[in-house]
Order: C-alpha cells, then structure tokens, then sequence
C-alpha cells in the first residue's frame, strides 16, 4: 500500500516539476509568478489533441508540436501583455497573468466546448512488480520528465543560453552589459515555460482526460512545489515537486483522497508562516 | 581638452550629452568630452552630481535624451548596453559587478561567448587577461558570491577586459575596499590602460583617482565644470569647484 502510494506520488511529482520548473524560469528572470501556468498547461493538452485526434499524428509527435505551439503562445502572450507591463510591478504582472489564464481557458472552451476527451492511444496493461501496479502512462510520464529534466539541466548549466538565462535571473543590468539581450532571454525563457507546461499538460491528460480546468487541477500543487523549492531555483522546483507529490498521495493514509489538495495549501501557508525563502532559498552567498 | 583636427581619433567622443530617469529632469546636462587613446580619464565630482549617471548613460543604461556618444568614430547612441559591448564599451558596475550565483569560470565565460561580432577575442586575449589578474584565474570552480570585495572588482575588471573594449567605464572601483585593495585596484586600473585601453574613471577617492589618472573632469550638477590634466588640479582647484556655488 505506501508502496504503491511513493510510485504514485514520485510519479506525480514528477509531472508537477515540469509546469514547477516553467514557473520558477520565469518569475527567476521577471520575478512575478505566472498565474497562467495551469491556462498553458491545459491548451498544450487541447493542441495536441487535436494533433493526435483530428489530425492524426502519432502522440509523441502531437506532445512536440504542442510543445512548439504552447511555447509561441507563450510568447506571444508575454508581446502582446506582459512586455507592455514590465515596468508596473509583481502585483500588476500576476493580475494580467489571471487574465491570460481566463482568456487560454476559454480560447479552448470556446473551440472543444466542457465536454472531456481523450487522446487516441491504445489500452496497455499495467505491469506488477513486488505487488505494485506501475501502469504504462506512469512509465511513460517517467521517462519523459526525467529526459526533459536532463535537458533542461545541460540547457541551464552548460551552455550559453542557460548561462545567460541564470545571469539575467541574477542581476539584468549587468547581464545587458556583458552583452547579453535581456528582451531575447525573455522570449527563450517564455518558450520554454510555454513548452513545458504543453508536455506536463499531455502527460497530465494521458492520465485523467483532456478538459477546460485540467490545467487548474494542478495550478496550486504546481505553486506549492515551485514555493517550496525556493522561486526561481530549477532544481528547487523538482524537488519540490516530489515532495508535493508524495505528500499528496500519501495524505491518503490519514485523510480523505478529496482532501488532497489541502495538503499543498497548508504547505503553502506553512512555507507562509515560517519559512518564506523556501527549502532552497537560503542565500548561499552575498548579492 | 577638446581633440584638435591633427589628433588622432579619440577613443571615446560626447557630444552635448542629456540623461535622465523616467520623466524627471536631466542629470546629465550637456557634457562634451573626447578622450584620446589609451589614457585614464577621472571624473570626480561631489555626491550627487551625476557622475554614475553619466557612465551609466555612456553605457546605455540610462537613455540619452539628446547629444552623441562615438567609440572610436562609431556612433552608438542608439545601441542597446549589449551592443555598445560589441561596439567597444565595457563597463563596471559600483556594486553586484560580478554575478554572484555564477562561478568564477561561468563569469567569464559569459562575457564573450554571446559576443559574436566583437573582434579580438579568444583563447589569446583570455590568456593576456588571464596574466593580468591571476586572482581570479586559478579558482574557476568558485562562486563569485563567496568572493571578497577586492577579488569581485578584480574578476568584473577580467570579465570586461575579456570583450577587448576599446574604453573602460569604471564606477567607483575603490569603493568600500581597504586602503591596501584600493592601492592594488589603482594598480590594476594602470595594467588596464598600459594593455592599450583607454579608461573613464568615476572616483569618490579622489586622491588616489588623480595619481592614475592622465585627465581629470570635474562634474558638478551634471555639467562638466573643470577638465584639466590631472598633475594640474590642485587641491584649492578642486575645494572652489566641489563647494555649492563654487564654480
């Protein structure tokens, strides 16, 4: 039974890093949370549905062209909103961010109506080992996280657009004067929080069905896990992804599986109360 | 000093350059200057008169709201802060000079490697800087963070040396150093310029920046009020012109 419930729960978490990771991207290099990740997340879903459903493509291919999709609505969201509101502050940025997420939602809405769908995949059985039941869309969730973690860590740490993307997160001004465009950081930067959400939002529907609030179902784990993690640290969010994960499957020893979002609430109000900075947010040195 | 027609091209030319922040008066008002190639120029002034503005202007933080600024002939008035560093202007910051979540390798590696169109960079110029500064070449696993103050201004002086700039803007590299790092910083700033850069020198240590410098301009209210080689200005000069009203 934990057994089960610690697959499960690295399982969840895992898929929570990816939108955990897009959100702490962004608010590490414009330092405002973005409401809309959940919005992202579930129009990813929506595009490649439609990819896979009504066009017919394989799934792997659709989850790369939402990817590519979500990714440019992204940036086109931060062209057409978030640039013109750059100089007005967090509060102004996260408001504006509540109402992209409102305006993707029912972008989908507007297109797919409320009814729930699926994608176009076979049936496979799930496999036991030791009593555990691992099923194939968790094997596949697993995999497809791990890789993107992989290469979102090379991306950060070993080449010159992670090194730019961390320098600007650090300290823009002088990132400009080292000859770093801060505006194409911005838009990279963008890209990859649109595109990460669009895989989390597959993954996410390949385990429940796609529908207009699927990104919302996960908008406040996601919060938790980048909170947790410190926002604006990468690797803070994964693990505080899997922390949220586990908690909240494990939560189901104790308390009711309809509660379980409560468990990332109250670790939100917690972190709130006695520890803002997060796990990793220690400073580790002088700015 | 103005350059005369026979002159080789300066280095760094303003032409009656305007500055301000958002919608507020202009701090930098109307400052001509041409500085020739390889000299240190210090610009000194009383608190408030605008010298970090003007440097932060020249380094395209700060928008110019009229006048020109030429590095080695070429306008870049209108050139983002990236792109003044391709064009030839480095620039060191007062304060958070070096990214202090980075390492010391990453530092230097991201102060060239987005740099395409910039000439003179590479293995051989990082080898010269490298010579330079051996504090800060022998620890390149180290977070910039944990470095002290002197060790920072050091590694942000290699990191905008690595770009090969034609002119180096430093705000205040002495500031909140030991007597003994500002020695050795004034020191560092004299390499600089005898590597064939020429220097604008913004300095509260007014004393120290005159025994480097070759010129030194006086701003006031952010207007240039004194220019005159540095052996020249005396210490009266400078007491009338820093006074209010004095000038």
């Amino acid at each position: 039974m934990v057994a089960q419930l610690v697959v499960n729960g690295l399982v969840t978490g895992l898929l929570l890093a990816l939108p955990a990771l897009g959100l702490t991207l962004v608010f590490g290099i414009l330092k405002f949370p973005n409401f809309a990740i959940g919005a992202m997340l579930t129009f990813g879903a929506y595009t490649a549905y439609l990819a896979n459903v009504a066009a017919g493509l394989p799934l792997a291919m659709a989850a790369v062209l939402a990817a590519l999709a979500t990714g440019l609505v992204a940036v086109a969201c931060d062209a057409l909103v978030f640039s013109r509101l750059r100089d007005r502050g967090a509060i102004t940025l996260l408001v504006a961010s509540m109402g992209v997420s409102l305006v993707l939602e029912n972008v989908c809405r507007f297109f797919f109506g409320n009814a729930t769908r699926n994608f176009d995949v076979a049936v496979s059985r799930p496999l036991r080992w030791e009593g555990v039941r691992i099923n194939h869309e968790q094997i596949v969730t697993a995999c497809v996280v791990l890789g993107c973690l992989v290469f979102l860590q090379l991306l950060l740490r070993a080449s010159p657009l992670g090194r730019a993307i961390r320098a600007v997160a650090d300290n823009p001004s002088l990132a400009a004067v080292r000859g770093v465009e801060r505006q194409t950081v911005v838009r990279i930067t963008w890209f990859l929080a649109g595109a990460l959400a669009a895989v989390a939002g597959v993954l996410a529907a390949l385990d429940r069905a796609v529908d207009p609030l699927l990104g919302w179902n996960y908008q406040i784990p996601v919060f938790a896990a980048a909170i947790l993690g410190a926002l604006g640290s990468p690797v803070g969010a994964v693990v505080g992804a899997l922390v949220i994960g586990l908690a909240e499957e494990l939560s189901s020893l104790v308390i009711p599986t309809s509660y379980r979002q409560a468990v990332s609430f109250s670790l939100i109000l917690f972190l709130l109360l006695f520890r803002s900075r997060g796990l990793f947010g220690a400073k580790a040195v002088r700015k | 000093m103005t350059a005369l027609a026979s002159d080789p091209m300066p280095a760094l030319a303003v032409r009656a350059l305007r500055a301000g922040y958002g919608s507020g008066g202009d701090i930098v008002r109307g400052i001509d200057l041409d500085v020739a190639p390889e000299r240190i120029l210090a610009v000194i002034g009383p608190n408030g008169s605008g010298k970090s503005s003007f440097v932060k202007t020249l380094a395209g933080l700060l928008q110019v709201r009229e006048g020109s600024i030429r590095v080695t002939g070429n306008d870049v008035t209108r050139l983002s802060p990236a792109k003044r560093v391709s064009a030839g202007m480095a620039y060191v910051p007062q304060e958070a000079n070096v990214f202090a979540s980075l390492t010391i390798r990453e530092n230097l590696q991201l102060a060239t490697e987005l740099l395409r169109d910039r000439p003179g960079i590479g293995p051989d110029r990082q080898a010269r800087v490298m010579d330079m500064f051996p504090e800060v070449a022998g620890r390149p696993r180290t977070l910039a963070g944990n470095l002290s103050g002197g060790q920072r201004q050091m590694l942000a002086f290699a990191c905008a040396l690595l770009a090969n700039p034609e002119v180096l803007l430093l705000d205040e590299p002495s500031a909140g150093l030991s007597p003994r790092f500002v020695d050795d910083i004034m020191q560092a700033v004299v390499r600089v310029r005898e590597s064939g850069v020429t220097v604008v020198l913004v300095e509260q240590n007014v004393a120290a920046a005159l025994r480097i410098a070759d010129e030194a301009m006086v701003l006031v209210a952010g207007q240039k009020t004194l220019w005159a080689p540095a052996a020249d200005v005396s210490d009266a000069d400078l007491a009338e012109l820093f006074l209010p009203g004095g000038h």
